[in-house]
């Protein structure tokens, strides 16, 4: 049986495709999956860079298109999970180098010898965008709760609906002092706006640049409570129902509350 | 000092399009998206026009517009930039005069259309008669590298690249520098600077960025909460030169116009633990 083929995407640029895909991917790999990754932003690669993958780079996406490699020598196996591997973008080539035919046919390939394809898309509506939505089933649209961000996501909606992907959402980088101030859309106000299905809300946390500049996704580390939100993104994928944590507690003094309570 | 100078000095674009009453065509780009390139551009306009001189900012996002919200200016927009170069209305009929500052104007993107629709020649045509209006025209350019990058590029003849201090958008960076060349004469601003993280260790630091990007400095820019607070609301920190990070843009806007000031930088405030710590004496860490 051949695996999901699904892609990550926003239509804003920086929002957190990349890191969602790399932490997505570990996650479902601790869970026994075997993931692969590919790394659609031909031109601007950088998951390799936040999987800490770069140096080990020997053939690319455009390469295997191209027929001058196997699928199965360009993928870069990650250094903590025996199933998770990545197929990185080229960087001196454009997105044109590639076709959409082309790109679908790389990410069936893939499928067939893993359970979860996730595409990391390049920012915006263009040629990469097309490129990167051809091969996938469903999509992820990633947002943080900024009202470009909310408008860029639906412009990118209108577009996966046309093609009859099945679309879900991760509101990331949520800020739940700001939301309570008022200075902050929240999760339902997005979701309002949206309309898709909710399957996971991130909230801002500096760990996560810091992780991403070592190369170290941030689901390998025990301490972070960002490893228990990716893991409960990645049950939900596979249709567990998990419950929504509510951040409504998650300031400061609501982490301090939680700590005495705990203690 | 003495070099900070000598690199200003070099900047004969400015006077050279001064000496021949042409306005400076500047384009704001990054290669990464959601590193501020909209927020800088609404607020280094906001700045200039702030000092008196006549600005216009082009929305280049063709489809994914957003520079009108960061202004708060989305219901007013009637027409766009497509139109113009499709020549269905005039330039005057789709600028949008800003709502506070009286010499700034935006025109504003198409949303429901492509940036392949876009003829690269007539936009070049377009930022030059732009260029005889006004004194700075500043071309908000969409993420990435494809068509809409090179379009928004096509008419400008300087450029400012927005970098945070983050491994990923310094490699998109200096890959931009790298497709620009030498033309455009590249000046950086670093933004979403967290001092903090910097002295743990946890963040770039000014320098680390800048040892591999290499450009001359316009300034650092702080990352504050507020910026998402302003830009939701439509209303730039620039208006509010009282505030620190509505300061730095003016001191960029300084630098820009070519007044030799020095670049802003964002400054450690002392946490609550090192407060506590220097009122009670103690070491700090």
């Amino acid at each position: 049986m051949s695996g999901r083929r699904i892609v990550i995407t926003s239509g804003k640029g920086g929002v957190g495709k990349t890191t969602t895909t790399a932490n997505l991917g570990a996650a479902l790999a601790k869970r026994g999956k075997r993931v692969i990754l590919i790394d659609a932003d031909i031109g601007l690669r950088n998951l390799d860079l936040v999987l800490g993958l770069e140096k080990r780079i020997v053939f690319d996406l455009v390469e295997v298109a191209e027929g001058r490699c196997q699928l199965r020598q360009a993928l870069i196996k990650d250094k903590r999970f025996d199933s998770l591997s990545i197929l990185p973008a080229a960087q001196t080539r454009e997105k044109d180098a590639i076709t959409e035919e082309q790109f679908s046919a790389i990410v069936a390939r893939a499928a067939e010898q893993s359970d979860y394809v996730l595409i990391d898309c390049p920012a915006g509506i263009e040629a990469g965008f097309r490129n990167a939505i051809a091969g996938a089933a469903e999509a992820i649209v990633v947002t943080t709760p900024e009202v470009s961000a909310i408008r860029d996501a639906d412009r990118v909606v209108g577009k996966l609906n046309d093609r009859g992907k099945p679309i879900r959402l991760i509101v990331n980088r949520l800020r739940s002092e700001m939301v309570r101030s008022g200075d902050m859309l929240s999760v339902d106000d997005v979701c309002e706006i949206l309309a898709i299905e909710l399957v996971g809300v991130v909230p801002d946390d500096e760990e996560i640049i810091d992780t991403t500049n070592r190369g170290e996704p941030v689901v390998l580390d025990e301490t972070s409570r960002l490893r228990a939100i990716y893991d409960k993104i990645a049950r939900r994928l596979e249709g567990e129902i998990v419950p929504f944590t509510s951040f409504e507690n998650q300031g400061f003094f609501g982490r301090l509350i939680d700590a005495m309570k705990a203690g | 000092m003495h070099e900070l100078k000598a690199t200003r000095d070099e900047k004969a674009p400015g006077a050279a399009a001064a000496a021949a009453k042409l306005g400076r065509a500047i384009v704001i780009t990054s290669g990464k998206g959601g590193v501020g390139k909209t927020t800088t551009t609404a607020n280094l306009g906001t700045a200039l026009a702030q000092r008196g001189a006549r600005v216009v900012l082009v929305d280049a996002d063709i489809g994914l517009r957003n520079l009108d919200i960061v202004l708060g200016l989305e219901s007013r927009v009637k027409h766009h930039l497509l139109d113009v170069l499709d020549e269905t209305v005039s330039l005057d009929d789709a600028l949008v005069p800003d709502k506070h500052s009286e010499t700034l104007s935006l025109l504003p993107a198409a949303q429901a259309r492509e940036k392949e629709e876009v003829d690269t020649e007539k936009m070049r045509a377009l930022i030059q008669s732009l260029r005889e209006r006004f004194d700075y025209v500043l071309i908000d350019c969409p993420a990435g590298i494809e068509l809409g990058f090179k379009n928004a590029v096509a008419g400008a003849d300087e450029a400012i690249v927005v970098c945070t201090p983050e491994v990923s958008a310094v490699r998109d960076v200096d890959r931009v520098v790298g497709l620009l060349g030498n033309r455009f004469k590249p000046q950086l601003i670093i933004n979403r600077l967290r001092p903090q993280l910097v002295k743990k260790g946890k963040m770039l630091s000014v320098d680390d960025v800048n040892a591999i990007l290499r450009l001359p400095l316009l300034g650092v820019i702080a990352d504050e909460p507020e910026i998402i607070v302003t830009t939701n609301r439509g209303e730039p920190l620039a208006l509010r030169k009282d505030a620190p990070t509505g300061a730095a843009y003016h001191a960029i806007a300084a630098r820009v116009a070519g007044e030799d000031v020095p670049a802003p930088m964002p400054h450690l405030k002392e946490t609550f633990l090192e407060r506590l710590g220097s009122i009670f004496g103690g070491k700090r860490p």
